[in-house]
């Protein structure tokens, strides 16, 4: 028994003694790749086996995820996709305020531009009845607003107020057959008037048209048209739109048609002139054509 | 504690004789490995434990006095091979100058071979023996130690009748 123990004894010292040189050798011998040889060689020996292991786990926890836990998949398809739409719905109505918040930006850019006394509306309803093209915004004389005040928009005129109210008033947008505004060619300087062709069920152009320019008038097409403030409506230097095209009319006067700048079907806020403070600086009118 | 001081004792006078043999003996060294009869007489005489043990601190000082830039190679082969000879001691009979002799001649070509073999794994520059070398070597190894394993023998037997 004694000796069966030493036997055993002998073999595990061995083992060791062994294990210990090699460690000892392979220390002092570059492998290559900074690493012992010793260190290469385990590593070459072992790896596989390590491979070996982790495809078989792989495998496991493959099938663990493809079949077993698929339990309550369907519950939390339906979870998902409710939130989803919720998400969706969200992401609509953030949209919605990130393109106001913009256009309020640029609202805000105007009016600090301009020195005008100005109030802020929101367009409530548009065309409420087809013989006319009229919005209704969310203010009032209660907020100061006049009849006859101008209502303008980043982009350019868009009407006057026609009714009021104390917390409402209506606008006859210059699309308007029946509207008209004083304006000139910013270039040369031509004063004409500018009136609307829209009537009855959409009959009729979008676009303005500028009546009693003289034949010999100097207007070509790509011309800003601004307010002239003649009458006393608009104040000068208000951006209109641009001249599209300038033909012969009958008689005496040229036919010129002004494409407006303002969008009057996408406009959802608008600047009501409360008050004119001092008529524009050319500077301020460029900045305000700018702003478009 | 007496076993492992006599250990000792003839490992330092395997160097001494190994030192002066260089001097004496232009390739001396490779033909007789002093070393090698130490790790044979501990393990015929001590067991297989007291075989390797002494064969590994015979090799390293082996390695350590005459080696190249790797040391441990020779500590690894005389482990080796004091164990086996230990192990060999133990099963067979190993008594009287020829038998000794064979073990010797065995021990030497099995600490060539497998000294060549964990030079060529771990890729250390080390001369090979040719056939004639190793099989001289082996011859000089067995006559040697037989004769000195005999009167070392004679020597105890004398002291211990005393």
């Amino acid at each position: 028994m004694a000796a069966v123990l030493d036997a055993r004894r002998s073999r595990f010292l061995l083992v060791g003694l062994v294990l210990l040189h090699l460690v000892a050798i392979s220390h002092q011998v570059d492998g290559g790749g900074g690493a012992s040889l010793l260190q290469r060689a385990i590593f070459g020996v072992f790896s596989p086996l390590q491979n070996a292991v982790s495809a078989v786990v792989r495998g496991i926890s493959g099938a663990w995820t493809g079949y077993v836990s698929l339990r309550g998949t369907r519950e939390e398809n339906g979870r998902l996709a409710e939130r989803v739409r919720v998400l969706e719905t969200l992401l609509q109505e953030r949209a919605h305020l990130a393109r106001e918040a913009e256009r309020l930006r640029e609202l805000l850019g105007l009016r600090e531009i301009l020195p005008l006394d100005t109030v802020v509306a929101e367009v409530v309803t548009r065309d409420g009845l087809p013989w006319y093209r009229t919005i209704t915004i969310d203010k009032g004389s209660d907020d100061g607003l006049a009849l006859e005040a101008p209502v303008i928009s980043p982009t350019g005129v868009v009407g006057r107020i026609i009714a009021l109210g104390p917390r409402a008033a209506k606008v006859q947008l210059l699309q308007d057959r029946d509207s008209g505004a004083g304006v000139l060619i910013e270039r040369s300087r031509v004063s004409g008037v500018v009136s609307g062709q829209v009537g009855f069920s959409d009959t009729g152009s979008s676009d303005l048209v500028m009546k009693y320019v003289r034949d010999l008038a100097d207007v070509v097409a790509g011309d800003v048209v601004v307010t002239s403030g003649q009458d006393r409506v608009y104040p000068k230097g208000l951006v209109v739109g641009r001249v599209r095209s300038v033909g012969k009319g009958s008689g005496l006067f040229k036919e010129i048609l002004v494409e407006p700048s303002a969008r009057f079907d996408q406009v959802e806020e608008v600047l009501v002139v409360r008050k004119v403070k001092s008529p524009l600086t050319f500077k301020q009118r460029v900045d305000a054509v700018g702003t478009r | 504690m007496r076993r492992w001081l006599w250990t000792a004792l003839t490992i330092l006078m395997a160097l001494l004789l190994e030192t002066a043999l260089g001097r004496l003996v232009p390739g001396g060294p490779r033909l007789f490995d002093a070393f090698l009869l130490v790790t044979v007489y501990c393990s015929l005489m001590g067991g297989e434990t007291h075989g390797m043990l002494a064969g590994m601190c015979a090799g390293w000082v082996q390695d350590i006095h005459f080696a190249g830039p790797v040391l441990g190679l020779s500590a690894f082969t005389k482990l080796l091979v004091g164990y086996a000879v230990g192990v060999g001691g133990g099963h067979f009979l190993i008594v009287g100058p020829a038998a000794r002799a064979l073990v010797l001649l065995l021990a030497t070509l099995a600490d060539a071979l497998v000294f060549q073999w964990l030079a060529a794994v771990f890729d250390v520059r080390a001369l090979d023996l040719s056939p004639l070398a190793l099989a001289s070597r082996a011859t000089v190894n067995a006559v040697v130690g037989a004769v000195l394993f005999e009167l070392l023998d004679r020597r105890l037997a004398r002291r211990f009748a005393e």
